[in-house]
């Protein structure tokens, strides 16, 4: 039995490599060959003469045949007119014994004429495409077989702007953009240490996306950066657009509706976060930051709750875990009530509520059901249609369409206002990945209360319980550090004690290294104000 | 034996919940009338004696199971056979505990239910649970336990400020002398719930500190023997010997004489997430012994497969274990006792322990 | 993994959807009752009306348009042997299956609870989980159960709720009732060491007020009132008890909260007013020779409320002497009370429960003939002592000293 197995492995294997040679473009990896023209032709054909290839062939004197390639709005376009191109004809040496030396012209420019930080030479063939895609700019010089690969990465960026997801009233106005450069430079700029490490890798066979990991050496814990590493690698897929695909290809467990990472736009969510051991991961192309690995109570906490007061922040937190059990099960509860334990109402309530539903021609499940997802509805709506016309949608489907259903008597106005606040507590959560889940868990919760009243309700959040101390985002339990119970780090959950109470990093995630803080860290009076006296 | 380990904060709260679990909630020792707490009290002092025995099996043998040790201290067949007898015992206890609470959730709640759908549901979340393995159950222990005492001290709160509390029920002390306590401590009180902590003797070997079991049990038993004294004497305080005796469930009853400020009333759910919270403890605590037992016994490499099975085995025997609830109820006070409990909780260990014992002596003189 | 959802999820939704919902009930196939009378008809059989909350036409809930139109309660009646054969028996005239968690009251007529006693009554009340044993329980008064439950109110729309507000107002403003519930009366009737006391209800002018008109004018036609306390030997009910007696069986139980004690001033009846704002009654047992005896103390705290003629209430000296008018007084009204128990040789009070727990080694030889013997040779030591704390906004009545 166990050697048949093996060899089905081995065969597997095989086949996957097969299918990865079929997958990837076979790009050339032979030498660069001496003929200008030769190269030139060869460029032109692999990108298919693409319009926005561009061959600008530079002559700097008669002799000397020289080509510059670049994709335009790739690069720099100054750059490239101010540091490759003006240089190049500014400081060639119309001496015939370049003529003889090409090879010297060659390292001439590179060494004198190209003013640039980031250039080099290249023999082969292999990644010079990767990085003419990438916006570099590629010389070619006539009778040499090598060529100058020279970072003009740039083009149009967005500005560093307010994200417009994670707003906060107080706190850092920049998020983060488009480009992994930029992004890397606002987490540096925040955490100005050598300790801070950057690994680049490409991911996508086909798009060669840039994603980085970043994290502190010597607090992060290196077996989970480890861990993360072999994750990334281990990746093998086309494409990678966006932050998304690799938080779906590296999460610990994928048949839940709760994230087991974190994403953001805010560089001080990431530099805080950082700071704690935890790893961030970078990707080209997108705003939104991983952060790993992340526990449960994370998802509760905004940045602002460390830069406003330790009892503020603590208050919003419990509000925010009340929001989100509103929003899990308050429709739920209304359905226990109403159709399985009308008796825990108090009498004047359940009349009222009696008298409501003597119209409704549904039982209260389908009541529920239709109003949240009518509810459901309007909001996709407000999503994607443009901001002036999702207004509109909204002011329709809440007053308009609340009201008349109302009035039609297909639903209670207890149930309107139930659905509302769900509604309304849902937004409040500052993490909208729990809140979406959150949602989809809400139907269930309706459908057990349904059945089974409080007693489904019960179970299905026991249920819930039991998944989520299951869960474990990069070997780290998920609801740490409430189970496994760890009680230095308690401080920060959905309490946030005062600073100088935060004396040790988070215990599971960090490195052995945990401790944060100088003792004697809690202000207070000069000593000659307060009552004690002095001994 | 899974390769996991649990701290000594997880055992102490998955004893307590255990201990807790349908003890709270159904009318411990109440034979004892006002002094209830006290056969509690004589109970728990004896179950910590039955801890002691198999706390010194395990240190003997602290890292394999009991099924194990068994077959090493009494031999392969033999101990076979009584680690065998174990897993049928923990399997019977998990079935009338989900019976128990079938039963109670049906006469408080959903009488037009049938009995085995409800325990079908928590036997389902039950078997999904055992699925994650003994380091779950303890990470969700830790979380249910605070969901149980931020219950707890509500419901203690709100009764105590509702003004129900008279102790003068709890008088006289000792009526009838000490007698009748011990009676129903020798009944009842140490066999249920203390002596059913025999089931942590599978539990235990997964502790990553075996120097704290000790400590650990003891406290733990402790606690949750005091916490259930609180309870039946205020129980008793708050209803009185007589409706407290005649109540199936006394706590519900305590719990819906709450009437505060015309608002604070029927407050049922408190009882039954309690009721849901510690039985769901008990029964995993009780099918994760028998499934690893087993496991072990019949060398199953993945113990997952078991769990499903045995799974409708506990859901079945549940139903089909007695007729009605008095009949099951009166086989709970009467019989199972003297055939399971005693030879189980008290005999069979401190067997075990005699033998470990003699050899050991035996093995110094040689 | 997947497998592992297959094994959870396909039972958990298949029971859901395949099963239905056994326990479901809406809100509109229920029948909330309010109230509960029973009353007993020539054939011995249980009559039983039951009075029905139509939620549509209580005020506050205007959805369906219909207003005042239909009163606010529906009553239902019907007979059987037993109580739930009367809930059954309504099932062929209501459509709605009654729903009893909110019943606030349970209305017993005299006659029966004189006649055959209540103990048969109240088993289902204890056994069924949905009624609560806080209800409270009603004795009717020189009426039937059906009478009262039929009655419309004013002011509060569900009569039983009216009911029920009305005894606590008084309970708390006057003390010369108790709002008993199901569940102490069941316990007295369980026990040999205490008889339960109901309080009674009547009503005033035998009209009709079953019909909308009785509330929509001033003066109701009909109206429910206090009617004192009902004294139960074992299960029957044997005598009333009214105002100051029925203070007194107040003042035992220690349920008084705060009261108007009017006492006597140099021969004006009831001239002085003193306003009890909180007291305490503490019963100890003691045995003395043998004999139980019984040590009664109150201790009250209040405030002049009115005063009738002239004294001068800023004299320490006059406060003293209102202060022993009142324990006189008090202390009248406590003997009274323990009289009447025990002539009716039935321990309201819970005396037995006390000997019990203090002395449980004598109660073994009381506890036989404790109602016949022990009890009513009773002796009661009453010791009152009421403190006046302030004597309101004037010191002095306007009135000038004419004596």
């Amino acid at each position: 039995m166990p050697i048949k197995i093996r060899q089905k492995k081995k065969r597997n294997q095989k086949k996957s490599q097969v299918e990865k040679e079929i997958r990837t473009f076979n790009l050339p990896d032979d030498e660069i060959s001496e003929n200008l023209k030769e190269n030139i032709e060869r460029i032109r054909k692999i990108t298919g003469n693409s319009s926005d290839l561009i061959i600008r062939p530079l002559k700097g004197n008669d002799i000397v045949n020289m080509t510059a390639v670049y994709i335009d709005g790739l690069v720099d376009s100054p750059t490239v007119n101010k540091f490759v191109v003006d240089s190049v004809f500014q400081n060639i040496d119309p001496q015939p014994e370049g003529k003889k030396d090409k090879q010297g012209l060659f390292e001439k420019i590179f060494a004198e004429v190209v003013s640039i930080g980031e250039v080099k030479q290249l023999s082969n063939w292999k990644d010079v495409f990767l990085l003419l895609m990438a916006g570099n700019t590629l010389l070619f010089i006539d009778d040499v077989p090598k060529v100058m690969v020279i970072d003009t990465r740039g083009g149009k960026k967005r500005n560093v702007e307010e994200p417009p997801t994670e707003v906060s009233i107080r706190g850092p106005r920049d998020g983060f953009t488009e480009s992994i450069q930029t992004n890397i430079s606002l987490i540096r700029r925040r955490i100005q240490n050598p300790n801070l490490w950057v690994e680049t890798m490409k991911i996508g066979n086909i798009t060669q996306t840039s994603v980085s990991i970043l994290y502190l050496n010597g607090i992060a814990n290196e077996k989970i950066v480890n861990e993360v590493r072999t994750r990334l690698k281990k990746i093998d897929v086309d494409s990678i657009l966006e932050s998304g695909y690799i938080e779906q290809l590296i999460e610990d467990q994928t048949l839940t509706t709760f994230p087991t990472l974190y994403h953001t736009e805010r560089p001080d969510t990431v530099a805080g976060n950082v700071l704690e051991g935890r790893i961030a991961i970078l990707v080209d192309g997108t705003p939104f930051v991983l952060l790993a690995p992340v526990v449960f109570i994370q998802f509760f906490q905004a940045v602002e709750d460390y830069y406003s007061r330790f009892d503020i922040s603590t208050s919003i937190r419990f509000l925010r875990v009340l929001t989100f059990m509103i929003s899990l099960i308050a429709p739920a509860l209304y359905i226990a009530v109403t159709t399985f334990h009308q008796e825990m109402v108090p009498t004047r309530l359940i009349i009222a509520l009696a008298a409501q539903r003597e119209a409704v021609p549904f039982p209260a499940v389908v009541e529920a059901m239709l109003m949240e997802v009518t509810f459901e509805i309007l909001r996709e709506a407000g999503i994607r249609l443009p901001k002036a016309i999702g207004s509109t949608v909204s002011i329709v489907g809440a007053l308009v369409i609340g009201q008349a259903a109302v009035e039609a008597g297909i639903v209670s106005p207890a149930m309107v206002i139930i659905v509302s606040i769900t509604a309304i507590a849902s937004f409040s959560t500052p993490s909208y990945a729990i809140a979406i889940s959150a949602r989809l868990i809400r139907f269930l919760f309706m459908l057990s209360a349904a059945t089974f009243g409080f007693y489904g309700i019960a179970l299905l959040f026991i249920f819930m319980l039991v998944h989520l101390c299951s869960l474990r985002s990069f070997g780290v339990p998920y609801m740490s550090p409430m189970a496994p119970l760890s009680l230095s780090n308690l401080g920060d959950t959905i309490v946030r004690s005062p600073f100088w109470a935060f004396k040790q990093r988070p215990h599971l995630i960090g490195n052995q290294n945990n401790k944060r803080q100088g003792e004697n860290q809690k202000p207070g009076p000069p000593a000659s104000r307060s009552l004690k006296t002095k001994k | 034996m899974e390769k996991a380990k649990i701290d000594a904060i997880q055992l102490f709260i998955l004893i307590f919940l255990f201990e807790l679990g349908s003890a709270l909630l159904v009318p411990l020792a109440i034979e004892a009338e006002e002094d209830a707490w006290l056969a509690i009290f004589f109970g728990l002092a004896v179950g910590i004696l039955i801890f002691l025995i198999f706390h010194a099996l395990y240190q003997t043998y602290p890292d394999s199971l009991p099924t194990q040790y068994m077959r090493n201290i009494i031999g392969n067949y033999l101990g076979w056979v009584l680690g065998f007898a174990y897993c049928l015992y923990f399997l019977y206890l998990s079935a009338r505990v989900l019976r128990d609470f079938g039963s109670m959730l049906l006469t408080i709640a959903y009488h037009e239910t049938p009995l085995f759908i409800v325990n079908l549901l928590l036997i389902l979340l039950i078997i999904y649970t055992v699925y994650q393995g003994i380091e779950v159950m303890a990470r969700t222990g830790e979380l249910l336990f605070v969901i149980l005492y931020v219950l707890a001290i509500s419901g203690f709160i709100l009764i105590v400020s509702s003004g129900l509390i008279d102790l003068s029920n709890l008088k006289p002390v000792l009526e009838d002398g000490i007698v009748p306590i011990l009676n129903v401590a020798i009944t009842q009180t140490i066999f249920v719930p203390f002596g059913e902590a025999i089931v942590f003797s599978v539990i235990l070997p997964y502790l990553n500190n075996p120097k704290k079991a000790k400590k650990v049990g003891i406290l733990a038993l402790c606690l949750s023997g005091i916490n259930l004294m609180i309870v039946m004497a205020v129980n008793i305080a708050v209803l009185g010997v007589n409706l407290t005796k005649r109540s199936q469930f006394p706590l519900l009853t305590t719990i819906q004489s709450i009437q505060i400020a015309d608002f604070l009333e029927r407050l049922d759910v408190f009882f039954m997430l309690a009721l849901i919270i510690g039985i769901f403890i008990k029964i995993t605590i009780f099918f994760y012994a028998a499934v690893i037992g087993l496991g072990d016994l019949f060398k199953v490499t993945n113990v997952k497969q078991l769990i499903y099975p045995l799974g409708l085995v506990v859901l079945l025997l549940s139903n089909s274990i007695a007729s009605n609830i008095t009949e099951h109820i009166q086989e709970g006070l009467v019989i199972i006792p003297f055939i399971l409990h005693f030879p189980f909780q008290i005999l069979f260990p401190l067997f075990l322990l005699l033998i470990v014992y003699l050899k050991k002596r035996k093995k110094n003189k040689a | 993994m997947i497998r592992v959802f297959g094994l959870f999820l396909i039972p958990a939704i298949s029971i859901t959807l395949l099963t239905g919902c056994w326990s479901t009930t809406e809100l509109n196939e229920l029948a909330l009752v309010s109230a509960i009378g029973i009353d007993k008809n020539e054939e011995g059989e249980y009559v039983g009306s039951f009075q029905i909350i139509n939620p549509g036409s209580v005020a506050g809930s205007k959805s369906t348009g219909q207003g005042t139109a239909s009163p606010p309660v529906t009553v239902y009646t019907s007979t059987a042997k037993n109580l739930v054969g009367l809930s059954r028996n309504i099932s062929a005239k209501a459509s709605r299956r009654l729903y009893f968690a909110h019943t606030s009251v349970v209305v017993i007529a005299e006659e029966l609870a004189r006649e055959e006693g209540i103990k048969n009554l109240l088993d289902a009340l204890d056994r069924d989980p949905e009624f609560r044993t806080t209800t409270a329980i009603i004795i009717a008064k020189n009426a039937r159960a059906r009478d009262l439950i039929k009655i419309l109110t004013p002011i509060d729309q569900i009569p039983a709720e009216n009911v029920i507000k009305m005894l606590k107002t008084n309970e708390t403003m006057s003390g010369e009732n108790i709002n008993t519930k199901t569940r102490q009366v069941i316990d007295a009737l369980s026990t040999k060491e205490r008889d339960p006391v109901i309080t009674g209800v009547e009503l005033t002018r035998e009209a009709e007020g079953g019909k909308l008109e009785s509330i929509q004018q001033t003066e109701p036609e009909s109206i429910i009132q206090v009617g004192g306390i009902a004294l139960f030997r074992n299960d029957r009910l044997v005598d009333w008890a009214r105002e100051k007696t029925a203070r007194g069986i107040v003042f035992l139980l220690n349920k008084v909260k705060e009261t108007d004690i009017s006492i006597d001033w140099k021969g004006n009846e009831e001239a002085v007013v003193y306003n009890m704002i909180r007291q305490h009654t503490t019963v100890k047992p003691v045995i003395k020779n043998g004999k139980p005896e019984i040590d009664v103390h109150v201790k009250a705290e209040g405030i002049i409320g009115e005063v009738q003629v002239a004294i001068d209430l800023s004299n320490p000296d006059t406060l003293k002497r209102i202060e022993q008018e009142v324990n006189k007084e008090i202390q009248g009204e406590l003997s009274k009370a323990i009289e009447k128990a025990k002539e009716n040789k039935t321990d309201i009070f819970g005396f037995g429960e006390s000997f019990h727990s203090t002395y449980p080694e004598h109660w073994k030889r009381f506890e036989k003939e404790w109602n016949d013997t022990y009890f009513s040779e009773l002796k009661a030591n009453i010791k009152v002592e009421s403190f006046i704390r302030r004597t309101g906004l004037r010191n002095k009545p306007y009135l000038k000293d004419t004596n």
